[in-house]
């Protein structure tokens, strides 16, 4: 073996590149590797850049893990992607599967663009613009706070700093009640800050009402006016007259494709349908920022992946005349599809977490190994455990029970230990079609509960949580109640106040007004009913909708708990 | 959208159709619009006329038209009047949290006030205004049917107004629609169902009380208008059977015709304005509807006329908002506080004013309030259960057979459109043959004015039972009593509080014609708040009629927040079918 590696040593050192691609070609691929491995490190990046693509890619799965990831980025960005591509699928996520811990800190940098110009190692499709253009939104300290009935305030979103620039589509992504909505109301001047400013390019609303546009979740269509007249609505708004407005509209919608559509109303529509209207509408006042409120949400999987397309087909031909797009989803695959520049948000109060940019080529592959490493990545920073803001949440924060139903924590469980009590979030997400906001309760929900742990985008089984998986219903009710009576605050306190009674009953209410402390009005009530499905579930309480009342179930169970 | 060439803007015949079949098609619509054109010339010519308040009420058949055409012209006037003010006082409670906290609290409480009650403040306001002419009084009568329509359509106009998805204000927000075109496009379209059902109540509700809005005694002046209401009465005083029978028939005759030739064509018209994202299964239809659309004379007329205005105001409005809105100046600013100081003094001094006529109200007068609103409580309640006695087993019959209902709806239509103040004066002449006296007739008159609330609503609640609940209590063999208790009760519940509350409003309304009534020349009461009130305004006693409507209102306002409105909320909490 080793005079083997000193021939390809000489090879190399001589830059007899075809010969020694020979002498590997000639062992099984495992041997190559082997060989490679012996050589001094900077011999083996020049070898390995000198590779043919194809050969680089069966090699790289034979390197231990990192030894391929250094090897890899001794190349170009374009050919390490090319790379990756022509790995053979299954050893392409084992590759993204083990990335250990540095690899995975460094992508974290990079992604979130710590590591300023000067790093080679990552993939860079597109070349970083030689002078930033100036924003055309800034928002400076945005805060949201709202008023509570009974007086004091709850923040939904803490002072954010944001700034729009031209020519890029913006994907602001976060679970439900992180307030996008909310952070998108204000940057359009629908709702105004609790405190900071909006500026467009450098003004105010007030000074200056600024060209926008929103495509709504809802489409928001007049369903008594014509395709044709609901997209004339802004344009008459504006002043334009009648036959200026007509050819403009017609034009408009002849770009989303509804010609021969004008004279239809909405209902007479289907969803993809009513959704292009939205747009033609959105397009006909020539929007600076065209923003986007769920767009494609309201629609079946087919339709929604057909209008993306078209979108971006629009944008890359610059058919659109829109300088920015600013899209608020929850859908992380669609985030990574269409965004060049992806915000995510955290919650509880909603604020930035994360603000990196998506370098990938379009189009781009839902299956491409780039594309699930940015979408393995969000999943691990929304379930990993929130700790640049814990200091700002510990003083006042009650916890907070995601909005899962036992039934929904009993499934995930199942899948998890049929798959060996270990999977990565995207592949359930993708194969059971579920949205982030229908899966990271759940995840949240058993996390919270003892019965998993997350670790960089994936979810495990703990042993409590497998023996749950197993067990029949009477005892994973037992094991609910267990867990929940020791990780979950808000039961814990029902539970000892029921105790603590002689009748062994308290009002709901009592525990509505606690609630109300700490969460504003909707998330009360989201609140108390996750509560009263778990405290059910768990056989912890029953609730009597009409008293109002909860209930120790009796006291026979106390009996055997003591 | 028709659209004119540039050069018929100038020359509008041009616009006309050429065709001799679309001039005869559109030949009704000519004839109709000549017909309108000559009966408000006719109009006007009356009520420039020197006052008569003794007008003279013929009755005989040959008058009957004319009679009519006046009481249609009231009404039409009336609610075109409710209408403007439905949709200033909709469109300021909407729009301003200010005004909303006073504004619909008021509302709350008018529309407990019963019509009577109205009558002498504003027949003296009316009359004062207009002293010698024929107008004054007219006014006075049209204000007092504005006084029964308007507060239920301000009502549904407002909620519409409120319950308007936050997405779509936000796209007329961000799409910076002018509040001209916002109100246009958005506002009235998505309130116009409402509007429109609560228009046709309204209407309705002028009818029924058009026998008090067009003839009474005011003090010592006797005052009648022509038309049906006076015509009945009359002839009720009178007694003449041939002529009560010939009123109520051209009465009926009136209403059908204007339900088939007024309210389907715009019902079906207003189901464009549904905001449903899917075409529902069967809509409404029209004939009349189809033929003014098909009318190309009327397309026309439109796109000359409408069109162009429309446009141009919008433009107006959306230029207006463009250029940069000037802040309210000091001047304007201190107007505005300048007339909420007078509006609050004049309250404070009506308050006092009350309070002093009050003060007049002698022991007996207060023991008679006292003693009628707790009959009148009474017999009210007593009402309702009667008619949700006969109506629940009735209307759930109907609901559940298609087949029945298909028939027995239309027919019940006709008989609820009949105002029962109408069919009073024939129900009294069965009942003092039978010997009864007001005190049980009142409670008749009370159930024909009520008891189609419920009876529609009962049959819409039996219709909506999804067939697959009725199937499991087939399954389990639930029959009798048990299928009542575990069914059709809980499933109709929602509808007949819905029911019930309406016609609770109505009964309390409809006491005061049916408490006390003129009959051949005879007055019949019976002890009761509405005989009360009607006693005070025929003897123009105000301090009884003020301190009777006071508590009159209380009742009702009191009755709705304690007991159906927690029905309401029981109803759309519990027993709401969503399945």
């Amino acid at each position: 073996m080793t005079a083997a590696a000193d021939r390809l040593r000489a090879l190399v050192v001589q830059n007899h590149w075809e010969q020694a691609l020979a002498l590997l070609r000639r062992m099984d691929v495992e041997a190559a590797a082997e060989l490679i491995m012996k050589l001094p490190f900077e011999e083996q990046k020049r070898l390995y850049c000198a590779l043919p693509i194809d050969f680089a890619a069966q090699l790289a799965g034979e390197f231990p893990y990192y030894h391929a990831y250094v090897l890899l980025h001794a190349r170009p960005a374009q050919e390490i992607t090319a790379i990756v591509d022509a790995m053979p699928p299954d050893e392409r996520v084992r590759f993204f599967e083990e990335l250990p811990e540095e690899a995975w800190q460094r992508l974290m940098d990079e992604l979130e663009g710590k590591q300023a110009a000067g790093a080679p190692e990552m993939p860079r499709a597109i070349a970083e613009a030689p002078l930033p253009d100036p924003p055309i939104i800034e928002a400076r300290k945005i805060e949201k706070v709202f008023e509570r009935p009974g007086g004091g305030n709850i923040q939904v979103i803490a002072p954010t700093d944001l700034s729009v620039t031209p020519g890029s589509i913006i994907a602001l992504l976060g679970p439900s009640g992180s307030g996008k909505s909310t952070l998108l109301r204000m940057l359009t001047g629908l709702s105004t800050p609790s405190s900071g400013e909006v500026l467009w390019h450098g003004k105010t609303f007030a000074e200056e009402k600024p060209n926008v546009a929103i495509v709504f979740q809802s489409f928001a269509l007049f369903p008594w006016l014509t395709v044709l007249e609901n997209v004339e609505v802004p344009l008459l708004a504006r002043g334009v007259e009648h036959d200026e407005r007509h050819a403009r509209a017609l034009k408009t919608l002849g770009s989303v494709g509804l010609e021969g559509f004008e004279s239809a109303y909405p209902k007479d529509l289907s969803g993809g349908m009513k959704q292009r209207v939205g747009f033609a509408r959105a397009l006909a006042v020539e929007p600076e920022i065209l923003f986007m409120d769920e767009p494609f949400s309201a629609l079946d999987v087919l339709t929604a992946e057909n209008l993306r397309g078209e979108l971006i087909d629009l944008w890359l031909g610059k058919k659109i005349p829109t300088r920015s797009i600013f899209l608020v989803t929850h859908n992380i695959e669609e985030a990574v599809l269409l965004a060049d520049r992806i915000l995510v948000l955290g919650r509880n109060p909603g604020r930035i977490r994360a603000d990196f940019h998506v370098p990938l080529a379009r189009p781009r592959d839902r299956n491409g190994a780039e594309f699930l490493m940015y979408v393995d990545y969000i999943y691990k920073l929304l379930t990993q455990p929130d700790l640049e803001a814990a200091p700002l949440v510990a003083k006042s924060a009650y916890q907070m029970l995601p909005h899962a139903r036992p039934g929904g924590i009993a499934g995930l469980l199942e899948i998890l230990n049929d798959r060996g009590g270990k999977e990565d979030l995207y592949r359930i997400a993708d194969e059971l079609r579920l949205d982030v906001d229908d899966l990271l309760p759940i995840v949240e929900a058993t996390t919270l509960l003892g019965f998993a742990t997350t670790h960089r985008g994936d979810v495990e089984l703990t042993p409590v949580g497998k023996t749950f998986s197993e067990a029949d219903v009477a005892t994973q009710k037992d094991l609910f109640r267990e867990a929940a009576l020791v990780h979950a605050t808000l039961l814990k306190q029902i539970n000892n106040a029921l105790a603590s009674k002689s009748d062994h009953a308290m009002p709901l209410e009592f525990f509505r007004d606690i609630l109300e402390e700490h969460f504003p009005g909707q998330e009360v009530e989201r609140q108390m009913d996750t509560a009263l499905t778990w405290g059910r579930y768990g056989e912890i309480f029953t609730y009597d909708s009409e008293t109002d009342r909860l209930r120790a179930p009796q006291p026979v169970t106390q009996a055997e708990a003591g | 959208m028709v659209r004119p060439q540039p050069w018929t803007r100038f020359a509008p015949w041009a616009a006309l159709p050429r065709s001799v079949p679309s001039l005869l098609a559109d030949l009704p619509i000519l004839l109709a619009g000549l017909a309108l054109f000559y009966g408000l010339l006719a109009l006007a010519r009356y009520w420039a006329a020197p006052v008569s308040t003794h007008a003279e009420i013929r009755l005989t058949a040959a008058v009957l038209p004319k009679y009519a055409l006046f009481s249609v012209a009231r009404l039409t006037v009336a609610y075109f009047i409710s209408l403007s003010i439905t949709l200033v006082y909709a469109y300021s409670a909407a729009h301003s949290k200010r005004a909303e906290r006073v504004l619909i609290p008021l509302l709350d409480t008018l529309q407990s006030i019963p019509v009577l009650s109205f009558l002498p403040p504003v027949m003296v306001a009316m009359v004062t205004l207009f002293p010698t002419r024929q107008l004054g009084v007219e006014l006075g009568s049209i204000v007092l049917i504005v006084t029964g329509q308007v507060w239920n359509m301000a009502f549904s106009v407002y909620s519409s107004f409120k319950n308007i998805p936050r997405e779509l204000q936000e796209a007329a927000d961000i799409y910076r629609l002018s509040w001209w075109q916002k109100f246009l496009q958005l506002e009235l379209p998505y309130s116009a169902i409402g509007l429109v059902w609560n228009s046709m109540m309204s209407m309705a509700g002028g009818w029924f009380f058009l026998m008090a809005c067009e003839m009474f005694v005011l003090g010592n002046r006797d005052l009648r208008l022509p038309g049906l209401g006076s015509y009945l009465q009359t002839a009720a005083n009178a007694g003449d059977t041939r002529a009560i029978v010939e009123g109520v028939a051209v009465m009926i005759g009136v209403i059908v015709l204007m339900d088939q030739l007024i309210w389907r064509p715009i019902i079906a018209w207003s189901e464009k304005f549904k905001f449903e994202q899917v075409e529902a299964a069967s809509a409404p239809r029209s004939p009349m509807l189809d033929l003014l659309r098909r009318s190309r004379l009327l397309a026309r007329v439109g796109a000359l006329t409408v069109t162009p205005a429309r446009e141009a105001l919008t433009l107006h409005f959306a230029r207006q908002r463009a250029e940069p809105t000037a802040e309210p100046s000091k001047i304007r600013t201190g107007l505005g506080w300048l007339a909420a100081i007078a509006v609050i003094a004049a309250v404070l001094y009506a308050t006092f004013r009350m309070a002093v006529m009050l003060t007049a109200l002698s022991a007996p007068d207060v023991r008679g309030i006292g003693m009628g609103a707790a009959t009148t409580f009474l017999r009210v309640e007593f009402t309702l259960a009667l008619a949700a006695l006969w109506t629940v087993p009735v209307g759930v019959f109907i609901g559940l057979r298609p087949r029945v209902s298909a028939i027995a709806q239309p027919i019940a239509q006709v008989a609820a459109s009949v105002p029962a103040t109408a069919l009073f004066p024939i129900v009294l002449l069965m009942l003092i043959q039978v010997g009864g006296g007001l005190g049980v007739g009142s409670i008749v008159l009370l159930l024909l004015g009520t008891q189609w609330y419920i009876l529609f609503n009962v049959i819409a609640g039996a219709t909506a039972i999804p067939t697959d609940l009725r199937e499991v209590c087939d399954v389990f063999h639930l029959h009798g009593a048990q299928r009542w208790r575990r069914l059709l009760l809980p499933a109709i519940f929602p509808y007949l509080i819905t029911g019930l509350v309406t016609a609770s409003g109505g009964a309390w309304n409809a006491s005061i014609v049916a408490e006390y009534f003129k009959f051949r020349g005879k007055t019949f009461s019976t002890v009761g708040l509405g005989a009360v009130i009607s006693r005070a305004t025929d003897n123009g006693n105000f301090p009884v009629l003020l301190g009777a409507t006071i508590v009159m209102a209380a009742l009702v306002v009191v009755v709705n927040r304690l007991v159906w409105r927690r029905l309401y909320v029981l109803a759309s909490t519990r027993f709401v079918l969503d399945s």
